[in-house]
């Protein structure tokens, strides 16, 4: 070709030629993706017509020296309100109901001034770090010192649908792949008989855009999530119909590959063949891994306590937080757990009432989360799991009605916080305004914390992309992003 | 210039310091000679500074801008937006947009302006307090004083690298160039040669000593054949007529009695919906439906059993309102426009607007220009030569669309138009009676439900608000409250109302479809970066200029229309004979959908850094034959389907894997995977259960309440289907975006958020699962098994047998036979499964054979 690529930013031509082959989307191509030559070199080796199936789940090599090996994404739906958890602002105690001038943006449109609505919790300090931590947390609080507050956290859009979709994939408009997407494309799984990605629901419902939120958008379906429920059946189609035992099943299967295998011998060339042959072992290997990582009965008593399984309020989520370390503990990649499903009251969105909305959902949470950290930590797997915990917002500190004390959306200052996975505990950066309302020291932007995430698995974030509609697209957008230098 | 400064986080999504926004005072400025002015700017002579004036720099200045701001703007080795704070002339020159004090009017000085964090946010990590602010905008007052021996005359950084310009050397580059008819080139083996795709093929392998893999039998012929024009497996019978057909000519009329069915519209539609992102719904969070969506999808089915001319079938999907004389059929085909992702709730709703502008900018480049003019967006393409400015006059044909809608009931306003009817009288007559026949049923159906409806708890009233429900929630009242008779009369009311909503007469139905805003159209601007905050030269609707360097003259659309006429103008140009891109594009995705994979690879980017032509000659013949041949695609599916290069077997040989093992050269046949839809539409037609109907409102299979869950109001927006219209094909379903169809999405279904050239066809476990383990396969598996038992007679060899042949469509050897009767035989007698129990599960495994789901 006469006009050779002018820079690194927009496009590979060897790769889009391998992406868009005839054959379609082959586990090969992917092998040694994230490195250039490398990936010539697997692509040579593919060459031979004699390699076998590459699974594109394969662990690949990084980019750095990760310090994570896995994310549990805590994903609190619906938008925690700041002031009333984590972020505390004793300027609003005492102030309430009065009407001041204030800069708001959320689902009412932009307002100048609104009525305060007071913290509805007291706030005290923790550990040794001394971090602040409202009512709604007891348990939690009792970890702050293995947390990284971010406090100064903002997002692009302050209604949910478009704010959910750019904290789960980046950006706010439909079609690109999740987070969990990027880091099993980038990483591979490190457990061949388990998803790499996991999205566990609230059984109250999805969260709105449904699918959307776990799905891998331009890339293959290999990279979208897979639902897990902690109850019945944890994967759909995982066992076998009603009627089909499993020594059947084997007998099935061996006579379905004695089929394929002469259908293979005479296109011994083709791997796309043999991957499907494997694929249905896989699948067998699947139906008793699964369910035994999901099996909940070989915890101890203590476990089960400590997780908050013993106690009503707190059951569900307990189950989804031990699940999600035992899939960690297997080497699950990604699992993402959301708290809050459905609309309005059902998830963190308290656009009425405050109290109830988050004494509810903390109330679901504290314990289960506080366990999974402690938990995490006596087995030694809080060092290589990344936790995180946070909205696709958080909540303005004036109120959204004139009666009541529910907050609108605000995607202008809201906080997250960080665990494991090599985050120094015991601190918080950036900070909103007096009132909590905007970012103004250190302030990120939810790409900031993707590139985090990224970073700490081993990725660079500003090198890995996929090709697609003719631009190199990363997760972080095309231009330069930083991870979060204070927590790295 | 809106200068709002509460929605300021589109401003922050620019890259820090990249560059000032541009105020007013820029809006004039044209892109691209921005730096030109900005020197003059620079020449400004210094003022003179005074002790005290040098001194305030030295202690107070100099110090602020070396901790926050000269890392990006002076002394690091990257100079963000082209701005050095680092000398008095550099910060008069200032960046990429202009200068970043103006001393004319120092206060509103793009420095002030960034420091106040007003427009851009400078630093872009933290607002300055407001002491260091204070001295930076008393700095701008002094005139911005720097002592004396400073570096006075620093040169301006380095321009960036340069993006590929619109020259003649790129003018030159092969996609850009007029389309000349080849040379049919002269070749050895001319007995191979059926036609001259097959001497373009030979001349190529005959060069690196290749030979092309011998003729396909006639059972794979007929199978590749029909799944290739239908998407569907040919039948027992056709495969036995068609092998035991022993005329010369037998092939050919094969490929006529393909391309005279309509499912070949169904099955060549399904390539054109990927393209053009179709789907009936708008994603986000209400995900809603689009009304009448499925009136473009018939469109576009229609349009290819017609035959229609492809350049006809471009100029009505662009501007079928503006086409004289295209009545119903121009305006469905508009609907093109509105199949697009639709934010109802947008954060930012100018920003929304120019993400939609951009979702038609996009597909419309890439889909029938093979370009990615998307890429220009918020900088000069930095791969092909379309600078940003052409990206721009593009979007300006569209500046007359009025948006899809609004939340509140908007669509209806915008884009949903009346369809022209004939005789109006007895139309209306038509429409009363279905009126009065929906409003019976529909009566007579909540009659019943409100015998139930009394006992709902408060779960059970919200779950009533979805129709998915209302069966399962009357059923639990039978008998108690609602009687037997009354609940079997409750089903076929159901299913009457289904029926009827789907059967509208054609008087009530309408059009989505494009709407402009008026016989003018709003302004179009360049925007910097992409922002629509930041607003720069004013552009005329335009070509893309490394095409056609003249600009266009629109002339004022005919009387009575209610648009601007600018797209008809584009329409015209993308469809006119001359355009070099169009029939070259058109061309390589019919040879791309017959053989896998495009002469071109990259089937929606014949950029500089597309993948070359792999045949770039024959790739030019067939769009010579395609525009020569009317534009009529099936004279080009018929050319291309009749030569021996589409007729050659799949089977690899030692020669031509060690010399071209991508197969490049077309030395064999490539296999193919089934697409998802195939891979369904295959299972039901085998099984004897696919219904043929066409057209028509988008019906809903079972979706697994599994799935189902994951959205916040389970079953919202899927509707319950009657079973013969569950079993429809696949491109009948309604396509929900956020809920696809879970076997076909498993199988690489397009996303449909954005225009898919290429499908995938992974492999992985999930599919398995899907295939071995789901309720629908294993009640399809049961259906396959009734129907060999009813067909194949009462021998157990010979419904395996049947069970083989339609799924692989071809005879089963003996050893294949015995396998399975093996394993049934096997399971009757150790499992205890009755034997229609026992022939189900072997049925199931049928349909997971390898032979099944791939073509040779």
């Amino acid at each position: 070709m006469s006009h050779p690529p002018t820079g690194s930013f927009c496009g590979r031509t060897r790769r889009e030629f391998l992406w868009q082959a005839g054959a379609g989307f082959t586990g090969l191509a992917m092998l040694g993706l994230l490195d250039k030559d490398g990936f010539f070199a697997s692509q040579a080796v593919a060459a031979d017509g004699k390699t076998p199936f590459g699974n594109p789940l394969a662990p690949h090599t990084p980019h750095l020296v990760p310090q994570a090996k896995s994310v549990i994404f805590l994903y609190m739906y619906g938008g925690p309100s700041q002031i009333d958890t984590f972020d505390y602002k004793p300027a609003l105690v005492g102030k309430e109901g009065k009407t001041i001038e204030v800069k708001t943006r959320g689902r009412q449109g932009a307002r100048n001034k609104g009525r305060i609505v007071e913290p509805r919790w007291k706030f005290h300090q923790y550990g040794q770090s001394g971090q602040w931590v409202s009512d709604l947390f007891p348990n939690l609080a009792t970890c702050v010192d293995d947390i990284a507050f971010i406090k100064s956290m903002t997002a692009d859009s302050p209604i949910h649908g478009s704010a959910m979709l750019q904290m789960n994939t980046g950006k706010i408009v439909s079609g690109s792949p999740c987070l969990g997407s990027w880091v099993n494309y980038g990483l591979g799984s490190l457990n061949q008989d388990l998803p790499g990605f996991v999205v566990m629901l609230d059984p109250r419902g999805g969260p709105i855009s449904g699918a959307k939120n776990w799905q891998s958008g331009y890339m293959p379906a290999t990279f979208q999530a897979t639902l897990m429920r902690t109850r019945g059946e944890p994967i759909l189609d995982l066992a076998p119909p009603a009627g089909i035992s499993r020594p059947m099943q084997r007998e099935m299967l061996d006579t379905l590959a004695q089929y394929n295998s002469e259908h293979l011998a005479l296109r011994s060339d083709n791997t796309n063949l043999e991957a499907r042959i494997a694929s249905y072992e896989l699948a067998y290997r699947m139906q008793s891994a699964a369910p035994e990582a999901t099996d909940l009965g070989q915890e101890s008593a203590d476990t089960l306590e400590m997780y908050g399984i013993n106690q009503p309020k707190s059951r569900v989520f307990g189950r989804q937080c031990l699940l999600a370390r035992r899939l960690v503990e297997r080497g699950v990649r990604f699992v993402q757990l959301y708290s809050g499903g459905a609309h309005n009251d059902d998830n963190w969105d308290a656009h009425s009432d405050m109290e109830s909305n988050h004494n509810l959902h903390a109330g679901e949470t504290d314990l289960p989360v506080a366990g999974l950290i402690k938990d995490l930590k006596q087995r030694g797997l809080l060092d290589s799991t990344l936790l995180v915990w946070g909205g696709e917002f958080g909540r303005q500190p004036t109120a959204e009605y004139a009666k009541g004390s529910g907050r609108d959306h605000n995607a202008s200052g809201f906080t997250m916080w960080m665990a494991g996975g090599g985050i120094r505990g015991g601190q918080s950066i950036g900070a909103t305004d007096e009132l909590g309302n905007i970012a103004v020291e250190d302030r990120y932007h939810v790409k900031h914390l993707h590139a985090t995430i990224l970073h700490k698995l081993g990725i660079d974030p500003n090198r890995l992309s996929y090709l697609h509609s003719g631009l190199d697209q990363k997760l972080v957008g095309v231009e330069h992003v930083e991870p979060i230098q204070k927590l790295i | 210039m809106p200068r709002d400064r509460s929605l300021r986080a589109v401003v922050t999504k620019l890259p820090p310091a990249a560059a000032w926004p541009a105020a007013a005072a820029v809006a004039a400025l044209l892109w691209g000679v921005v730096s030109t002015q900005a020197v003059c700017q620079g020449a400004e002579p210094a003022a003179s500074a005074s002790p005290a004036d040098n001194q305030f720099y030295e202690q107070q200045v100099q110090p602020l801008l070396k901790q926050h701001c000269l890392r990006c703007h002076g002394e690091g080795k990257k100079i963000e937006g082209g701005l050095r704070l680092t000398s008095r002339s550099s910060v008069l020159r200032g960046g990429d947009s202009g200068p970043a004090v103006d001393l004319d009017k120092p206060m509103s000085s793009r420095l002030v302006e960034a420091i106040n964090y007003r427009d851009l946010e400078m630093p872009p990590k933290d607002k300055l307090p407001p002491d260091k602010i204070a001295v930076l905008t008393r700095w701008v007052e002094l005139k911005i004083p720097f002592p004396p021996g400073g570096p006075e005359d620093e040169p301006a950084p380095p321009p960036k690298k340069k993006s590929p310009q619109v020259d003649e050397q790129n003018r030159n580059f092969w996609s850009f160039r007029h389309v000349v008819r080849p040379p049919v080139p002269q070749v050895k083996g001319a007995a191979w040669v059926r036609n001259p795709i097959d001497a373009f093929i030979l001349s190529r392998l005959e060069q690196v000593g290749l030979e092309p893999a011998p003729a396909a039998s006639k059972q794979v012929l007929i199978r590749r054949a029909t799944y290739d024009l239908w998407g569907l497996p040919p039948s027992p019978e056709e495969v036995a007529a068609y092998t035991a057909d022993d005329r010369p000519d037998a092939y050919e009329r094969l490929v006529d009695r393909l391309l005279a069915s309509p499912h070949y519209g169904e099955r060549w539609g399904r390539h054109w919906l990927d393209l053009v992102r179709y789907a009936d719904t708008n994603s986000y969070e209400r995900d809603s439906a689009k009304p009448y969506s499925w009136g473009y999808r018939d469109y576009v089915i229609r349009s290819l059993n017609e035959d229609k001319p492809y350049d006809r079938f471009v100029r009505e999907q662009l501007a079928g309102d503006e086409l004289p004389g295209a009545g119903n059929e121009g305006l469905i085909a508009t609907g093109f426009y509105r199949l697009g992702i639709w934010d109802d709730e947008p954060g930012d709703a100018e920003q929304a607007r120019y993400d939609e502008l951009d979702d038609i900018v996009g597909t419309v480049g890439q889909v029938f220009l093979g370009l990615t003019v998307n890429c220009a967006r918020c900088h000069d393409h930095k791969l092909d030569p379309i600078p940003q400015r052409d990206y721009y006059r593009m979007l300006a044909f569209f500046g007359g669309i009025t948006r899809y809608g609004t939340r509140k009931g908007g669509v209806e306003e915008a884009s949903l138009r009346p369809l022209k009817t004939d005789a109006q009288g007895h139309n209306q007559a038509e429409v009363a009676a279905y009126r009065a026949r929906f409003a019976k049923v529909n009566d007579r159906i909540k009659q019943i439900e409100a015998l139930a409806q009394p006992d709902f708890d408060s779960v059970e009233k919200d779950e009533f608000k979805i129709d998915l429900n209302h069966q399962r929630l009357i059923q639990k009242r039978v008998p108690r409250l609602v009687s037997q008779t009354l609940y079997d009369e409750y089903l076929q009311l159901m299913d009457t109302r289904e029926d009827l909503r789907n059967s509208e007469p054609p008087a009530m139905q309408k059009a989505l479809c494009v709407t402009e805003v008026g016989r003018t159209a709003r302004d179009t601007f360049i925007l910097l970066r992409g922002s629509p905050k930041a607003p720069l030269a004013k552009v005329e609707p335009g070509f893309l200029s490394i095409v056609e360097p003249s600009s266009p003259t629109i002339p004022p659309a005919p009387a009575g229309v209610n648009t601007t006429g600018r797209r008809s103008m584009l329409a015209n140009w993308i469809a006119g004979a001359e355009n070099p891109l169009t029939a070259r594009v058109m061309a390589n995705r019919v040879w791309q959908y017959h053989f896998g994979r495009g002469l071109v690879r990259s089937p929606n980017n014949f950029g500089l850094q597309g993948t070359a032509p792999t045949h770039s000659e024959l790739l030019d013949y067939l769009a010579t034959e395609l525009v020569a041949g009317g534009w009529r695609l099936k004279s080009l599916h018929r050319t291309i389907m009749l030569s021996s290069a589409y007729r050659m077997s799949s089977a690899a040989n030692a020669a031509g894997l060690a010399r071209d093992h991508d197969n490049d050269l077309f030395w064999r046949f490539d296999m193919r995977r089934l697409e998802g839809e195939e891979i369904r539409d295959s299972i039901l037609a085998i099984n004897g259960t696919l219904n043929l109907k066409m057209g028509g409102p988008g019906v809903y299979p079972i979706i697994p309440k599994a799935v189902l869950a994951g959205q916040s109001v389970p079953g919202a927006g899927w509707h319950s289907s009657s079973p013969a219209d569950r079993n429809r094909r696949s491109i009948y379903v309604h396509q929900k975006r956020s809920l696809p169809l879970p076997l076909v999405e498993s199988f690489d279904a397009a996303d449909a958020d954005g225009t898919c050239p290429v499908r995938f066809a992974s492999t992985q476990p999930t599919q398995a699962l899907s295939m071995l383990n789901s309720e629908m396969m294993f009640e399809e598996a049961g259906t396959l098994a009734a129907f060999v038992e009813t067909h194949a007679g009462p021998e157990l060899r010979d419904r395996v047998a049947m069970a083989l042949r339609r799924a692989m469509q071809r005879e089963p050897v003996p050893k294949e036979i015995d396998r399975g009767v093996r394993l049934i035989e096997e399971f009757i007698a150790r499992h205890q499964l009755t034997p229609h129990e026992a022939l189900r599960r072997y049925c199931l495994i049928v349909y997971s054979l390898d032979e099944f789901v791939y073509l040779d």
